[in-house]
C-alpha cells in the first residue's frame, strides 16, 4: 500500500512496545555462529531505530523485524545470504534473502526511498501503486516499462507477484498486521518483510531503517557514510533549535467532520516539534501515535496558537475557508502563519515529504526551525515546507 | 391525551437542546452557555466561539435531520406499505455517497477538480453540489422507472438494486483509490453534524423545509396511500402523480441531508414506528409532526451520547443512531407490539 505515513496511521500501543521489546530481545535464542565483522561490507550499528536488529556472521547476516505491539508482539527472523552460499543451521523459522537483492517490490513511498538513500532505486521492479512516487531513478524506469504495478496491501496480485519471482517484497507493517496475511507469498518462496519504520519515535529512528536496506543490498559502508552525514546535522540543528529563547505554539494538521487527529508525545513528529523549539500542547500524551480529538477540544488551543503546521493537501487559505469558514478565527490563519509540507508534490501528485524527506530528517528539522525561528537559521531556503497565503 | 404528550416530547427536547449545547469536552458553566446564548458579546472569546460555531450549529443540524429523515422513513414506509422501508432503501442515500465518492476520490485527476474550481465551487460546497446531483439522478431513474411499474414492491426492489449497482461502483472506485482519499471518504460514511456551519445551515434548512412542507401538503394522499392503490383510485386519487410526488419529496429530504451530514441510518427507519406506537394513529397530519418531534428528540439524544461529555473524543452520529435504532427495529418485528398501520 502506497500509504502515505503521516501521525494519523498510528495504531499502536508504545508503552507496550518498549516491554515487548524488552521480552523480545530477552528472549533471543543464542545462535551459533561467529559474530563477526564483514570486511567487505562493514557492519551497521543500529542506535536509534527500535524495530529491527540485524547481526552480522561469518557468512550470513540475521535480521530481526519486530513487528506488532502487546500480544500481537512477534519477531520475524530474515537470514540474508550471498548467492551460492550454505544456509546456517537453527533457523527453521527464518525466511532466505538472497543478497544483494536484485529485484525489489515496495509497498510505501518509504521503501523507495530506503532504496534510494542506498544508490540501490534501479532494484525496484515492482510498486503497490504507480502514482506515488518522486525517485527521479524509479520514474525513470517506470517510463521505461521496467517496474510493474502489484496492487496496494491487501489486493496485492498474488499471481503477479510470484511470477516475478521478486528477491523481496517489502511491506508496511502495523501492529495488528498478520504475517498471515502473506503465506501464500512466503509458500512460493517469495520472502517478504514488514517494515513498522513509522511506529519509530524519533525521526533519527525513522530515518536509520535506511541501515537494513543497506544490508539488504550489501551497501553498509555506503549507507553508513551518508547516515552519519544527516545524523551530523541533525543534531547540530536540534541543539540550535532547542536553545530557542521563545517557544511559540502551534496546532498540527486538519480536523474532518468534527474529528481532530493530532500527534501525540509518542510520535515521531511530536519528537521534530521539540527539537525545532516549540511549546506543543500534547508533548507529554502518551498514546498510539496520533490522539483523535474533537474539533471543541483542539479550537481553544488554534484559536490562539501562533502557527498551524501540516494541513494536509491545501494550497491556499482560500482551500483552508473553502474546507469550513470556521478556520478563519484561527489566530495563524489571521498572522499568516499557516505552513504545509507539500512544497515538492510532483506533477502525478506524489509528495516527496513522505518519500525523500523521510530519510533525509535534518532537511525537515532545517525547515521547521526556519518557520519557527527564522532569526537561527537564516540562510536556510525550506526545501519540503511551504507558506499558505 | 395527544396534547399531554406532545407537552412532554416539547419540554424533552427543549431539555436535550440545551443539554447538546450545554455539554462537551470543554467545560462551559451552565450559566454562561445561557449568557452566551442569550446576550451578545458575552465575555470569554474561546467559549463564544464554541457555543456559536461549534455547539449550535451541531444541534440545530441534529434538529433538521431528526424532522428531515424521520419524514422520508414515514413517507417510505406508506407509500411501500412496507415497515422496514426508509430513504436508504430507495438507493437515493446511495446516489448522494456516489456523488460524494466522485468527489473526494478522484481528488487525483486534478485537471477536472480545476474546472469546477474555476467556477467558484470548491471544497465542502463541491462535495454538496456533487452530492445532491448523484441523489437526484438516482431518484429520476426511479421516478421514471415506477411511473411504469404498477406495483410498488417491484418498485421497492428496483430501487434496492440500483442501490446495490451504485454501492458496487463505489466499492469499485475506493479499490482503486489511494489511502488516504479512501479514509477521508470512510470518515464521511460514519456521518457527522459538526461539519454543517454558516451558510450551509441556511441551505440545509431550506432544503429541508421545503421537503417537509411537501409532505405536509400530501399527508391526505399518504392517508388514502395506506389504504391500498385501488382504495386511492376509486378516492379518485391519481396514484402514479402521488407517487412521484412522494418520491421527490423524500428525494430532496434524503439527498440534502445526506449531503451535508453523510449517510445517517436507522433514524429514517425507527422513527416512524415510535410515532404510531406513541400517538396510536396513522393519521399523517399527526404522524408527520410527530416524527418531527420524536426524530429530534432522539437526534438531540444520540448528538449529547456521541460526544460523550467530558471527554476529548467523539464517536460517529452513525454508530450512536445504529446503537439506538437498532433495538427499536427489533422490538418492532419480534416485540409484543404489534404493527401499527400496516
Amino acid at each position: 500500500m502506497m500509504k502515505k505515513i503521516n501521525s494519523r496511521s498510528f495504531r499502536g500501543i508504545f508503552p507496550c512496545l518498549l516491554v515487548s521489546l524488552l521480552l523480545i530481545t530477552s528472549c533471543k535464542q543464542n545462535q551459533s555462529g561467529q559474530k563477526h565483522t564483514s570486511a567487505k561490507t562493514g557492519s551497521a550499528e543500529i542506535k536509534y531505530a527500535k524495530g529491527f536488529n540485524i547481526d552480522y556472521y561469518d557468512n550470513y547476516k540475521l535480521v530481526s523485524i519486530y513487528s506488532g505491539m502487546g500480544a500481537h508482539a512477534d519477531t520475524v527472523q530474515y537470514v540474508l545470504l550471498a548467492k551460492g552460499a550454505k544456509a546456517p543451521e537453527g533457523y527453521k523459522k527464518a525466511q532466505l534473502i538472497q543478497i544483494p537483492v536484485q529485484s525489489l517490490i515496495a509497498m510505501s513511498s518509504m521503501h523507495i526511498a530506503l532504496a534510494d538513500f542506498a544508490g540501490a532505486g534501479n532494484a525496484i521492479t515492482g510498486l503497490g501503486s504507480l502514482k506515488y512516487v518522486s525517485s527521479a531513478t524509479v520514474r525513470k524506469n517506470i517510463a521505461a516499462g521496467k517496474v510493474k504495478e502489484v496492487g496496494i496491501d491487501g489486493t496485492m496480485n498474488d499471481e503477479m507477484l510470484i511470477s516475478m519471482k521478486p528477491g523481496l517484497v517489502m511491506v508496511m507493517g502495523s501492529p495488528d498486521a498478520k504475517f498471515s496475511k502473506y503465506e501464500t507469498l512466503t509458500g512460493a518462496g517469495v520472502p517478504v518483510m514488514l517494515n513498522s519504520e513509522w511506529l519509530e519515535t524519533t525521526p533519527l529512528g525513522r530515518a536509520e531503517w535506511v541501515k537494513l536496506m543497506a544490508a539488504l543490498m550489501d551497501k553498509e559502508e555506503f549507507v553508513n557514510t551518508k547516515f552519519d552525514a544527516v545524523e551530523k546535522e541533525y543534531n547540530r540543528l536540534a541543539a540550535i533549535g532547542k536553545k530557542a529563547v521563545t517557544k511559540p505554539t502551534l496546532v498540527c494538521g486538519m480536523p474532518y467532520k468534527g474529528t481532530w487527529y493530532v500527534p501525540d508525545g509518542d510520535s515521531y513528529m511530536v519528537q521534530f516539534l521539540k527539537d525545532a523549539g516549540t511549546n506543543y500542547k500534547w508533548a507529554d500524551v502518551h498514546g498510539k501515535g496520533s490522539l483523535p480529538l474533537n474539533f471543541e477540544t483542539v479550537a481553544p488551543v488554534a484559536l490562539q496558537a501562533d502557527f498551524w503546521l501540516n494541513v494536509g493537501t491545501v494550497d491556499s487559505k482560500n482551500d483552508i475557508k473553502a474546507i469550513d469558514s470556521r478556520y478563519v478565527d484561527f489566530k495563524p490563519f489571521k498572522e499568516n502563519h499557516i505552513f504545509n509540507f507539500n512544497k515538492k508534490v510532483n506533477d502525478i501528485g506524489s509528495n516527496d515529504y513522505w518519500e525523500s524527506g523521510a530519510v533525509n530528517p535534518q532537511l525537515i528539522l532545517g525547515d521547521l526551525i526556519k518557520i519557527f525561528h527564522p532569526e537561527l537559521l537564516p540562510d536556510h531556503q525550506l526545501v519540503y515546507y511551504k507558506q499558505l497565503n | 391525551m395527544n396534547k399531554i404528550k406532545v407537552l412532554v416530547l416539547l419540554s424533552i427536547l427543549v431539555v436535550a437542546f440545551l443539554l447538546d449545547v450545554a455539554l462537551g469536552s470543554v467545560h462551559i458553566p451552565l450559566k454562561d452557555v445561557i449568557k452566551v446564548l442569550f446576550t451578545p458579546d458575552a465575555g470569554n472569546d474561546t467559549w463564544v466561539y464554541i457555543i456559536e460555531k461549534i455547539r449550535l450549529p451541531k444541534a440545530l443540524t441534529a434538529i433538521i435531520v431528526g424532522c428531515g429523515l424521520s419524514v422520508s422513513g414515514l413517507q417510505m414506509q406508506t407509500l411501500f406499505r412496507n415497515p422496514l422501508a426508509g430513504p436508504s432503501v430507495l438507493g437515493i442515500t446511495a446516489g448522494a455517497s456516489l456523488g460524494v465518492a466522485l468527489v473526494m476520490l478522484s481528488a487525483g485527476s486534478i485537471t477536472s477538480l480545476y474546472t469546477i474550481k474555476e467556477l467558484g465551487i470548491s471544497g465542502s460546497w463541491l462535495i454538496i453540489v456533487a452530492s445532491s446531483l448523484g441523489a437526484a439522478l438516482i431518484m429520476i431513474l426511479i421516478v421514471s422507472i415506477s411511473s411504469s411499474l404498477k406495483d410498488n414492491v417491484i418498485v421497492l426492489i428496483v430501487g434496492v438494486m440500483i442501490g446495490n449497482i451504485t454501492l458496487s461502483v463505489i466499492s469499485i472506485w475506493q479499490y482503486f483509490s489511494s489511502p488516504e482519499l479512501i479514509k477521508d471518504y470512510l470518515l464521511w460514511t460514519f456521518g457527522s453534524l459538526g461539519g454543517v456551519t454558516g451558510g450551509q445551515l441556511l441551505i440545509l434548512a431550506i432544503v429541508v423545509f421545503a421537503g417537509l412542507l411537501i409532505s405536509f401538503l400530501s399527508s391526505k394522499l399518504l392517508d388514502a396511500l395506506l389504504l391500498g392503490d385501488n382504495y386511492a383510485r376509486s378516492m379518485g386519487l391519481t396514484v402514479k402523480r402521488a407517487r412521484i410526488l412522494i418520491i421527490g419529496s423524500t428525494s430532496i429530504l434524503a439527498g440534502g441531508i445526506t449531503a451535508f451530514c453523510g449517510p445517517i441510518g436507522f433514524i429514517g427507519i425507527a422513527v416512524p414506528h415510535l410515532a404510531r406506537a406513541l400517538f396510536n394513529t396513522s393519521n399523517h397530519r399527526i404522524l408527520i409532526p410527530a416524527c418531527c418531534l420524536i426524530g429530534t428528540v432522539l437526534m438531540l439524544i444520540c448528538d449529547i451520547v456521541a460526544q460523550l461529555p467530558g471527554s476529548q473524543t467523539v464517536l460517529p452520529i452513525n454508530v450512536i443512531t445504529a446503537l439506538v435504532g437498532s433495538p427499536v427495529v427489533i422490538w418492532i418485528i419480534a416485540g409484543p407490539t404489534k404493527l401499527r398501520g400496516f
